[in-house]
């Protein structure tokens, strides 16, 4: 068999197969069943060699931006290019005739075209649902977006036929697509909240859904965005981290607690801690967000304990009852933990400036400050009894830091006095030294 | 027999029983035929004395610290930190070691640069003088080995600065820099080391110059500058004495505000893994050569700018050694000096504001 026999024969073996491929997929009606088409897994020439660009570089706007864009795309990187997506034969528009590039039974890989927007997922999720695939790319690739998409309240109103529901373009864009690390990335941690207010804070958008106010406008107030950009801490949670990203979908009431709890673990801990053993449905009246409120979830201040007017308590409790004693008793706890500790680390730090070592004093002063977090995590067990336990040694350990403080002054009065003494007690000896010395030489 | 009884010539009671035994008077009589002249200079001679004071405080506070104290990067700042807040009066111990360590290196540079410009190093003091600047040189050695005791956060980094400078040194800069930290970084290793040569081996050595140093001092008395007539001379005892404890009394006076005014501070433990802390500068005693070694370029001529910085202090430290057998002008106390002697004070006022104005530039940028 000649050289070029021997080449031909597997390039015709993979045309068979991919037209074999094709023919199976038009006859499926499962659209998911027909994406199962990996592209060809060999490449002969560079992602930006195709005729696809030399085609569209010299078109207008929107038929030239794919070629514009797509030196920044994620997928061109990885060696990909335009028929990977779209199919059609990359290098048929050589020839000067489109028509060759459009092909749509190229044997290794059908013309696509543009998706209809209700098929992108599916038209994405040939690749990326595709586990053989994607390990090509990156061994811990995950391919469950579209399974996650589909059970998402995007992905069932997709479903269900509504276009303006969002798809893998509306957060990742169409060409030009930037890796989710990618700063730039519309899905980059800093920019998921601009992406999903595009919709989700767009009135005439989503009135149609019942949707009113403005999460992104609550969201920028919080404190996890002010943890996100002001702060730069890019583990702060931003919708997605609540929602889920493909999956996205509101919780539901009874399901906020395991969200907020996915990072406030002791919290939901002993919220449902309470709940089991005090066997208290907390469920259908408190979740989080009754007292913390959902997207403009501020900063939790002491204000929000008590029997106060502006206090979050007394909107269930009812003047007189255990809650709101209880609340208020907790609320007198931490407040004055909270004064007594600003008190010994006052006085210790006068002390350290005057130069008394309050170091130890300082550290042990730490346990104060660690129950009081510690008694602040604990109203959210409900339990007065464990909640005094804590707070109580957290008073324990401020008073003791005062104690420490008013021992430092006390050591300083002595230290003063003390050089006052000694500085008499010198210049005495050195009088008499002098007198004497005129005594001798007299 | 009782102690009234045992006196010889001494007389009767505990004074006379010492002086049976050890002959007291025959060190008084030392004291008394012991001259001291008088001319308008004779303060700095006092500086001297004071020096020995301030070292004598440092022997005792340091004996009283080692009692607490444990070198180890673990406990290190622990037993400090102990010392000063639960051991009575721990913290006026160390407050006076630091303090009085700071005063000792200052009035030795005084003592130093009052005997260069009275010229008191003229022969036969040729040997006196080179004891004096091995005694200051082994002071400082004090202050560095000292520095990093309490093995805090300041003391680590200046510590790693220090002997990153000795390691710079052409030909021994290895060795140096490995003798220093007994190893390459600076761990519990260099505590351990620096520990042994603050309490043991500078000690040892300190003695033994410090022992040369008086017995050249007593053998050859007090030098008179040239071009000063004396107007009369003193005892030694108890005129000059006397007046000496009237100086110690005014330093530890100065010593006890500081330490009760200012306590010398701990700071945090030191952390390897910590970046090195704003601002950081060695004691001020050193700041002058940490200036030089900062305003070389890179490179002069091809060459390190540090290590010239290096060169050239130490020519200049050999230089400062050698003076008694280079400035060697004939011309006695009484004697107008001769223009090497006027050009050697020239240099002695250049130093003193070259010293000046390194040490104040880092302080002031």
């Amino acid at each position: 068999m000649s050289r070029g026999a021997a080449r031909a024969w597997p390039l015709a073996l993979s045309a068979a197969a991919a037209w074999l491929a094709l023919a199976a997929g038009s006859a499926s009606p499962d659209l998911l069943a027909q994406s199962k088409e990996p592209p060809a897994p060999e490449r002969r020439f560079g992602p930006f060699e195709s005729s696809c660009f030399t085609c569209h570089a010299e078109m207008d706007d929107s038929e030239q931006s794919p070629a514009v864009l797509a030196k920044q795309d994620v997928h061109f990187a990885a060696g990909l290019s335009c028929h990977d997506c779209h199919g059609g034969n990359p290098r048929g528009g050589f020839d000067g005739d489109p028509e060759a590039a459009h092909d749509t039974l190229f044997p290794q890989g059908a013309f696509r075209g543009k998706p209809d927007r209700l098929a992108a997922p599916l038209f994405c999720a040939r690749c990326h649902a595709d586990a053989t695939y994607m390990k090509r790319f990156d061994p811990q690739a995950r391919v469950d977006q579209h399974s996650e998409y589909v059970t998402s309240v995007h992905g069932r109103r997709n479903a269900a036929g509504d276009a303006n529901v969002a798809t893998c373009v509306d957060c990742h864009g169409m060409h030009g697509i930037l890796a989710v690390k990618d700063p730039r990335a519309p899905v980059y941690a800093l920019n998921v909240a601009a992406t999903c207010a595009r919709c989700h804070s767009n009135q005439e958008l989503m009135t149609p859904y019942g949707r009113r106010g403005d999460p992104h406008a609550d969201y920028k107030k919080s404190v996890h965005a002010h943890a996100l950009y002001e702060m730069g801490d890019l583990s702060a949670p931003t919708c997605n981290d609540c929602h889920g990203s493909h999956g996205a979908a509101p919780p539901g009431v009874d399901t906020i607690a395991n969200v907020c709890g996915s990072c406030h673990g002791r919290e939901a801990t002993l919220f449902r801690d309470a709940e089991m053993s005090r066997n208290m449905n907390l469920e259908a009246c408190i979740q989080c967000a009754v007292c913390h409120s959902n997207h403009a979830i501020e900063r939790p201040t002491i204000e929000m304990l008590g029997t106060h007017p502006g206090s979050t308590c007394v909107g269930c409790h009812l003047e007189g009852d255990a809650g709101w004693k209880a609340a208020g008793s907790m609320r007198e706890s931490l407040e004055r933990i909270g004064v007594r500790l600003g008190e010994a680390r006052d006085l210790l730090d006068r002390a350290e400036r005057a130069g008394v070592e309050v170091g130890p004093d300082r550290f042990a002063l730490q346990e104060g400050d660690d129950n009081l977090i510690e008694a602040r995590v604990l109203v959210h067990g409900f339990d007065l009894g464990r909640f005094n336990e804590t707070a109580d040694k957290g008073l324990a350990a401020a008073e003791a830091g005062i104690a420490a403080g008013q021992r430092a002054f006390a050591e300083l009065r002595f230290r003063r006095v003390g050089l006052g003494l000694s500085l008499v007690v010198i210049a005495a000896v050195i009088i008499a030294l002098a007198i004497t010395i005129r005594r001798i030489e007299a | 027999m009782s102690l009234e009884r045992t006196g010889a010539d001494g007389g009767g009671g505990l004074m006379g029983w010492l002086e049976e035994r050890l002959g007291l008077s025959n060190l008084v009589a030392l004291g008394r035929k012991k001259q001291v002249p008088l001319h308008r200079h004779t303060i700095w001679y006092y500086f001297g004395g004071m020096s020995a004071f301030l070292f004598g405080i440092q022997v005792a506070t340091g004996i009283l610290l080692l009692l607490y104290y444990r070198p180890s990067a673990e406990e290190a700042f622990e037993s400090v930190q102990f010392l000063m807040t639960r051991v009575p009066f721990g913290w006026l111990v160390r407050s006076i070691h630091s303090w009085s360590a700071n005063l000792l290196i200052f009035v030795l540079f005084v003592h130093m640069f009052s005997v260069f410009f009275m010229r008191a190093y003229r022969k036969p003091r040729e040997l006196t003088w080179v004891t004096g600047v091995f005694l200051l040189f082994l002071m400082l050695g004090f202050g560095f080995s000292g520095y990093l005791l309490p093995w805090n956060m300041l003391a680590f980094f200046a510590t790693q600065v220090g002997t990153e400078v000795a390691g710079a040194l052409p030909f021994i800069g290895d060795f140096a820099l490995r003798f220093l930290r007994g190893g390459t970084q600076v761990t519990g290793g260099t505590l351990t080391r620096f520990y042994g040569m603050h309490v043991a081996v500078l000690p040892a050595i300190t003695t033994a110059v410090l022992g040369l140093h008086l017995y050249l001092v007593q053998k050859h008395g007090m030098s008179v500058p040239q071009g000063v007539a004396p107007r009369g001379h003193h005892a030694f005892f108890p005129n000059f004495l006397l007046r000496d404890l009237i100086g110690w009394c005014v330093a530890l006076a100065c010593l006890a505000t500081l330490a009760a005014v200012f306590p010398w501070e701990l700071g945090e433990k030191a952390d390897p893994f910590a970046p090195a802390p704003a601002g950081i500068r060695p004691e001020w005693y050193f700041v002058w050569m940490f200036q030089v070694l900062k305003i070389l370029p890179g490179h002069v001529a091809g060459i390190e700018g540090e290590l010239i910085g290096i060169l050239a202090i130490t020519l200049a430290a050999i230089f400062w050694l050698m003076v008694p057998f280079i400035d060697r002008d004939p011309a006695g106390a009484g004697e107008s000096r001769s223009r090497r002697a006027t050009l050697f004070t020239v240099m002695g006022w250049l130093a003193i504001a070259v010293l000046c104005a390194l040490t104040a530039k880092e302080y002031l940028s």
